[in-house]
This record gives structure tokens, sequence and C-alpha cells, in this order.
């Protein structure tokens, strides 16, 4: 159907737009791609009063949920690709400790806001894990962009979030076994019990199999390996989520299958543009899914999260940084840097928002406080990174006048 | 020459070379082929130098690796160690009489006048071979002596030419 696909090019037109304003103004795509979506939503352009206008506002269809389900599962895919366990146990007594500090202040933070607003344990669960991870693709591109690559705050950094990742492979298969399963207890028990069966024998498949990933994509043709790659990784995390595992987690998993072969290098270059595209679709469709007249209403929730849990990352990004034995000033660049929220908060309230369990509060509450704590949070951490002199001036001043006194 | 390198997850990996006691040159390699490279004055942060894409990151390496023009003759690789030693790289061709025979038999030093301090070979590094130790061909020998001495070990080991740099390249 041809309007179909006028809506798709009305749709990428309107990511073009975000991603040319992003740049102009040096802040990360993320929060961009969101607004879009929700400038383009029936909530916003629908509702305006204009009708030429309003007719071109974008509704939520089933495709448009397709194309950001392959983002979701594209961007753990690489996650996966770009995570190794050898990588993980050569540094892991300080990856271990800056990563398990950076967990329990964070997620608990997150989980007791939810308590003190009153919500349920399993409400706060999520709330925790959408503050807890930080935005790997936001941080990583600023790292890039300001040459922090090249220093040893690189270091601290990049450990911390390897270790996030491979938490959140685990948080997302429990959250997703919990809150889609839904019913009673013993069914919950079921769902989680198959969700980890399937994972142990993914993770099996990955330890022992790595010869045959590497064979499978032996192929002398471009496309087919494209097509080989992509074919594997859509098949298992369909089938995953067939049986109530999380797409994503699968996805994780079989991108760690092919990080261990001599084709990491080709998938990265031949499937970063594809992981690119989709993931632009699936910021999009979560901006499209929001209504911003609901902010109003989370508003204060947001303002909370924002207070409590800058200073929280802040916190646990410095003494980060002091475990890898870096002077103040390098550390509150990795302080600085860990604020970003980003892709995964959003994966999560994605998940929440399609739950069968809990009410209200999992499926409208979460998702709303979630956008507009990513908004936040990717907005801030990008400029914190970008004007992070002004924190290292800050802190370095004040040690050495406690010093001199 | 000390390197040390690192990975970066999710970005590639990261090479830094200390020129000197200040300077430190860091060379950022990408998972999309991309170079960067920066240079650090000791503790400040590093500055970068320029970017290039992995097919020209290769050809300027090709060129700083002098397959196009050597500034210098330099046909053997040797090392000065004073005004009348040096240590050289020798490779053992197969024709060589060394080939199949341990120093002992060959009474290496004595015949000679050079030591030998260690052998490549493509399983590793033999580093102070004794007497039964076997020379293979195509060993590369590493020897310490007058420049008498290095010459009368080239010519038993048959080669003309010393070695070119990809000898010594490993042992950095």
């Amino acid at each position: 159907m041809a309007e179909i696909l006028f809506e798709l090019g009305l749709m990428l037109v309107a990511l073009v737009a975000a991603a040319t304003i992003a740049h102009w103004l040096g802040q990360s795509v993320i929060p961009f791609y969101v607004v879009s979506g929700m400038v383009m939503n029936p909530f916003v352009l629908g509702r305006v009063e204009y009708a030429p206008l309003s007719g071109y506002a974008i509704e939520l269809q089933a495709y448009i949920t397709l194309l950001a389900e392959l983002g979701i599962v594209f961007l753990l895919f690489f996650l996966g690709l770009e995570f190794s366990l050898d990588r993980l146990f050569d540094s892991s007594e300080k990856i271990g400790k800056s990563g398990a500090l950076d967990l329990v202040v964070n997620l608990p933070a997150g989980v007791l806001i939810g308590l003190a607003l009153g919500w349920s344990l399993l409400e706060a669960f999520v709330l925790g894990g959408i503050v807890y991870i930080s935005s790997s693709a936001v941080i990583t591109k600023s790292l890039i962009d300001l040459g922090w690559i090249a220093n040893d705050e690189a270091g601290p950094m990049l450990g911390t979030l390897v270790f996030e990742d491979l938490f959140i492979a685990f948080y997302l298969a429990v959250l997703s076994a919990v809150l889609l399963g839904g019913g009673e207890l013993a069914t919950i028990a079921v769902d989680v019990g198959v969700a980890i069966a399937f994972l142990f024998v993914l993770v099996s498949a990955v330890h022992f199999g790595s010869e045959y990933f590497g064979r499978f994509l032996d192929t002398g043709s471009e496309e087919m390996f494209v097509l080989r790659a992509v074919a594997i990784t859509v098949f298992v995390a369909g089938f995953a989520l067939t049986i109530g595992v999380s797409e994503a987690v699968a996805a994780f998993f079989i991108g760690m299958g092919f990080s261990g072969t001599d084709h990491l290098h080709d998938l990265e270059r031949r499937l970063i543009p594809l992981r690119d595209l989709f993931a632009a679709v699936f910021f999009f469709w979560i901006g499209l899914r929001t209504d911003p007249s609901v902010f109003p209403a989370v508003a204060g929730i947001i303002v909370l999260l924002v207070l409590v849990t800058t200073p929280t990352k802040l916190l646990t990004g410095f003494l980060s940084g002091r475990i890898y034995g870096l002077d103040d000033r390098r550390s509150v660049r990795v302080g600085c840097g860990m604020v970003t929220r980003g892709e995964f908060s959003l994966i999560i309230a994605a998940i929440a928002a399609d739950a069968v369990v809990g009410g209200a509060v999992l499926t409208e509450i979460v998702p709303a406080v979630a956008v507009g704590y990513v908004l936040v949070m990717s907005v801030l951490g990008t400029t914190f990174m970008q004007y992070s002199g002004l924190f290292e001036r800050f802190v370095v001043d004040n040690r050495s006048a406690a010093t001199a006194d | 020459m000390t390197v040390y390198e690192s990975d970066l997850p999710g970005v590639g990996k990261k090479f830094e070379i200390e020129l000197d006691d200040e300077t430190t040159l860091v060379v950022v390699i990408h998972n999309t082929g991309k170079r960067e490279l920066f240079r650090r004055e000791g503790d400040e942060d590093s500055v970068k130098l320029f970017e290039l894409s992995d097919r020209m990151a290769r050809q300027i390496g090709t060129i700083l690796e002098g397959a196009y023009f050597q500034p210098i003759a330099t046909d053997t690789t040797e090392t000065m160690l004073d005004d009348d030693s040096l240590l050289e790289w020798i490779k053992v061709t197969e024709s060589s009489e060394l080939v199949g025979r341990t120093l002992g038999e060959l009474e290496f030093r004595s015949e000679t006048g050079a030591s030998i301090v260690s052998i490549q070979r493509d399983e590793g590094t033999e580093s102070n071979p004794g007497p039964e130790t076997v020379i293979e061909a195509d060993d590369t020998l590493i020897v310490l002596g007058t420049r008498e001495a290095c010459r009368r070990v080239e010519s038993l080991a048959g080669s003309d030419m010393s070695v070119e740099a990809d000898a010594e390249e490993d042992d950095t």
C-alpha cells in the first residue's frame, strides 16, 4: 500500500531532521529521535487544529512496532558482539569492584524511590533498573567525540559499562519473564525457569559452539553473510519471544556467540548501519507511543529521580575512577560521563508498558516517567561531559584548599 | 620501546607508545577501521593529531616502514654496541652447512669468534642456546661479535645479506 511507504518515508524524514538538530547542538541523537516521534504522534500533530497538517500524524502501527523490535534486537546483538568474557576476566578485579559499587548504589536508589512513592516491590524494581543502567551508546559516542577515548578515564567508564551490560542481560531475562508471563506465583516461577533454561542452552551453545558460529558465516558472498547473520539473530530472538523469553537477551547471547569468531570485524562493519537504522526507529517508536500530556502528572517523579540519581552516578563514577587509580580530575570526568541514561532504560520501559501483571503504574506511569527521565538525563549527561572542566576545577580547587588548611 | 595495548569495549583497541619521558603517542584503532592518533604530554589531556581511514593508515604505515625508500643503507639489521662489537640478525638458508648440526659439533664460538645470543624460529625464540641446540633452515640467529666474526657467520649461514627489518619487528 502506497500510504504505508509514504508514512515510513515521513518517519525517516522526521528522524533526519531530529539528527540534524542534535548534531548542530552537539547533543546525542537519542532524545531528539524520541522527541521527533512524540511530535509526529496523534497526541501532538494529530491534535493540531489545521487539518492538512494533522493528517500527517503517524499512527502507531504494527509495522513500526516490528521495526522498533528489530532495533531492540540489534542494539542487544551488538552489545553481545562487543562483549567479551575474556576481557571481563582480564581486568575482573577493577571492573568487578567499580561495577559492583555502581550496582549497589544506583539500583537501590531507584528501588527506594519507587517504594517511597508507595509502589509495589516489583514496580520499584523496574524503576531501579531504569535509573541504574547508563547509556553505552551515548557515552561511548561522547568518549570518541571528546577525544577522552585516548585518556585514562576511558578505562573505568568502558569497564563499568561492560559490567552493567552483563547485569542488564540477566535483569531483562528475569524481568520480561515476570512481567510478560503474568499470572500466579507458580506460573511466574515456571516462566523464569523456562527463561533460565533457554538462556543456559544459548550460553552453552555460545561457549562450546563458537567454531560453528564461525563456520556458519564462512560464505564467499557478501549478501549471504549479512543474510545469515541477520537470519540467525532474528530467528532465535523471535523464537525466544514465542516461549516467553526476552528477545533482547537472546540477541545478546547470539551476538556473544559471534564475538569469538574471526568475523567480528566484518559483522561490525556490515551490520552497524542496520543497527543504527532500526535503533532510530525504536527511539521514534518510543516517542510515538508517548502522549506528552501525561508529563505534568509525572513531572514530580521525574524531578525527584533526576535530583537523586544524578549525584549517585557522579559519586559512583568518581569512586570508580579512584579504583582505577586515577587522579581527582579524571575521576570527576568518569562521574560526569556515567550520568547519561538512554536506550536500555527505554527498553526496560517498553517491557513494562506491555506488562500483563500489575496495574497502571507499570503500563502507564513507569513508561512515561522513563521517557521523561531519559530525555533529561541524556541531555544532562552529554552536557556534563562537554562542560566537565567546570566540575574538575571545582573539585580540584576544593581538594587543594582542603590540603592547604 | 614500550607499547601498551588495551581493549576499548565497543570501540576497538588502544596502543600507547612512549616516545620519551614526557610524550606518549596514542593510537586508537576503531572497529570500523578508522585510526585516530593522539599525542599526550605527561598527565595532560591527549591532543588529537589526525585521523585516518583504514586504507590511508595502511598506505602510510607502509611508507613509514620504509618499503618504498630506505633513508640509509640498512641492508643488514644490526645494532652497534660499541666501536667494534655489534648485534646482528642472520637468517640461515636451506643450503647452509650449519643446518642440522648442533652448536657443540660446530664449535661455533671458537670457529667464528661470535656467540649466538638467541635463535628465532616459527614456534618462538630460544634464548641462550646451549651446545646441544640444533640449527635449522630458516632460523634467524641473533649473533653478538666483531664485524669480522659476524661476516664469518653470515657466509656460513649462506646469506649474503642479513634479514631485513621483519625479524626485528618481532622483538618490539
